[in-house]
């Protein structure tokens, strides 16, 4: 009875299921992680937008007062047009430019690429249960590689210089 | 009741043309698969993993004893110096007689997120140097880099000095501090080890944005619109589908070596005190003591003249030029002011040199 029991169980530990199921709870903890990482980021994304609306809005107020009359003939367009883009291009690079849209800016990077970071940790999670590499695992494939290469080179370097002294002899 | 309207019969007009041109668009330009970028032939000589050594074939009779190779930015692709016939770069320099090399980084891929400044500097530059020289059986080269590609080319100048004979400095990024631009002030606030740990590479969509917010209304409106105006212009519409391809192609940054661009030159600036060290060696501007020629644009916004001009001041040499021009980072080397000023200037300044 117990062998007919645990038979199932058996052929599915070397499965992906297997590993999947017991992985769960690191996919649940990340998502839980995730869901509270959102919260911060829509703060940061939110000024973002903030940041954009408020300086859209004063550039506005500014070509509105330059411009009061409604322009009459193309020519009058053509130079509201240049006042809009001026002010408007003035306006943005001083945001752009300013401390408080660097920080949020980077703060709001940051938070996506943290999200990222558990999307990934979730994407290894399946991988691994699929009996996949992982991405730090090609990480260090490509480490390695790119060490090898290095030497590679360096050693190419040596034999050439020993070359010319041979030939030079 | 009749109504009056006070509506110049211009703008009516200028609208429906407009309108007109804007459907007409898809039938009266070619699609951008249909635009080729390469325009003066080349000969691919050496290859290391994804770069190129590119040598152009020469369009004078002699040329000039000592060859020059460029080394182009990380951002963007080579083309720009060869854009169009009339405002090529290397073009000019080959009917000047000078004998062209340039440097092509290729595509990096996930794979080589680790490459960093020194495989950049003592592997690909230097082995291609090396090449130059045997190939043409000069001494030294001259060596001009362009923007980032300068940055590199400093610092190859300072550890390799016996290989260069004249240096080129091209809006080069040197004072992080001192740079104006909106770049760096997004380079600041950047938390890099985080970004190249997480993504590797620097995707080319987040270079994308760093160079929207450049401009965004002159650059990402007025631009378009003249465009959509000029529609029947045939060569306004062959330049602008030139320089759009090019903008819209450029390959991810390897991330360790963007890490250490965004450190040690707009974090930490560490190129202009002599503190940035590249394969372990440090970087002494002082060792560049072969002629230099500093090339500045005065309306740069993507390298402001003050990021750059302190390599004039910090290097070793003796015979040392500086060149402000009135115009932009892409103006500089692709316009017609870079055909009749700024090109003679430096074709002067290297024949005497070369």
């Amino acid at each position: 009875m117990h062998l007919m029991v645990s038979k199932p169980q058996a052929l599915t530990s070397i499965g992906p299921m297997r590993a999947f199921t017991s992985n769960s709870k690191k996919i649940s903890t990340e998502l839980i992680e995730i869901n509270e990482l959102l919260g911060e980021f829509s703060q940061y994304y939110t000024e973002y937008y903030k940041q954009l609306a408020d300086t859209w809005s004063v550039a506005q107020n500014k070509v509105n007062k330059k411009s009061q009359k409604v322009p009459q003939d193309a020519e009058q367009i053509d130079s509201l047009k240049r006042v809009w883009l001026d002010i408007f291009d003035n306006d943005f690079t001083e945001l752009f430019d300013s401390g408080k849209f660097g920080e949020n800016y980077g703060k709001l990077v940051s938070k996506e690429l943290e999200l990222t970071k558990h999307w990934n940790n979730i994407t290894n999670v399946i991988l691994q249960s699929a009996n996949l590499p992982s991405k730090e695992e090609i990480d260090e494939v490509y480490k390695e590689i790119h060490s090898l290469k290095k030497r590679v080179a360096k050693l190419e370097v040596e034999l050439k210089k020993k070359e010319r002294v041979k030939n030079a002899k | 009741m009749q109504s009056e309207t006070n509506i110049d019969p211009k703008i009516i007009e200028q609208v429906l043309k407009f309108s007109k041109n804007v459907i007409e668009a898809p039938k009266l330009v070619s699609a951008p698969d249909e635009i080729s970028l390469e325009v003066t032939p080349y000969d691919v000589v050496q290859e290391v993993d994804k770069t190129r050594l590119l040598h152009y074939t020469p369009l004078t009779d002699k040329q000039h004893k000592t060859p020059l190779l460029i080394s182009y930015a990380l951002i963007n692709r080579f083309h720009i110096l060869d854009i169009h016939p009339e405002k090529s770069w290397v073009r000019n320099l080959l009917e000047q007689g000078f004998d062209v090399y340039m440097l092509d980084w290729g595509t990096p891929t996930s794979m080589d997120k680790y490459l960093d400044f020194d495989d950049y500097v003592n592997g690909y530059l230097d082995s291609y140097v090396e090449h130059i020289k045997n190939e043409s059986s000069a001494e030294k080269i001259s060596l001009q880099g362009y923007c980032t590609g300068a940055t590199i080319a400093t610092a190859y100048t300072t550890l390799h000095p016996e290989s260069v004979k004249n240096y080129i400095a091209t809006a080069p990024v040197i004072d992080g501090w001192r740079d104006t631009t909106v770049i760096s002030n997004l380079a600041k606030h950047m938390d890099v080890d985080k970004m190249v740990d997480t993504i590797g590479n620097m995707p080319p969509e987040f270079m994308y944005y760093c160079f929207s917010v450049l401009k965004p209304f002159e650059q990402g409106i007025e631009k378009y619109v003249n465009f959509f105006k000029n529609i029947e212009n045939k060569k306004f519409v062959d330049n602008f589908l030139r320089v759009e391809k090019w903008l819209g192609d450029t390959p991810p940054i390897p991330g360790e070596l963007f890490k250490q661009w965004i450190k040690d030159i707009y974090q930490e600036n560490l190129l202009i005190q002599n503190k940035m060290y590249v394969g372990g060696q440090k970087i002494d501007l002082k060792k560049i003591n072969m002629p230099v020629f500093t090339q500045v644009a005065v309306g740069d916004h993507l390298v402001s003249p003050e990021c750059s001009m302190p390599l004039h001041y910090a290097i070793g040499s003796e015979d040392k030029t500086l060149r402000m021009y009135p115009t932009g980072h892409v103006g500089m080397i692709a316009s017609s002011l870079s055909q009749k000023k700024v090109l003679p200037e430096l074709g002067k300044w290297l024949l005497e040199r070369s």
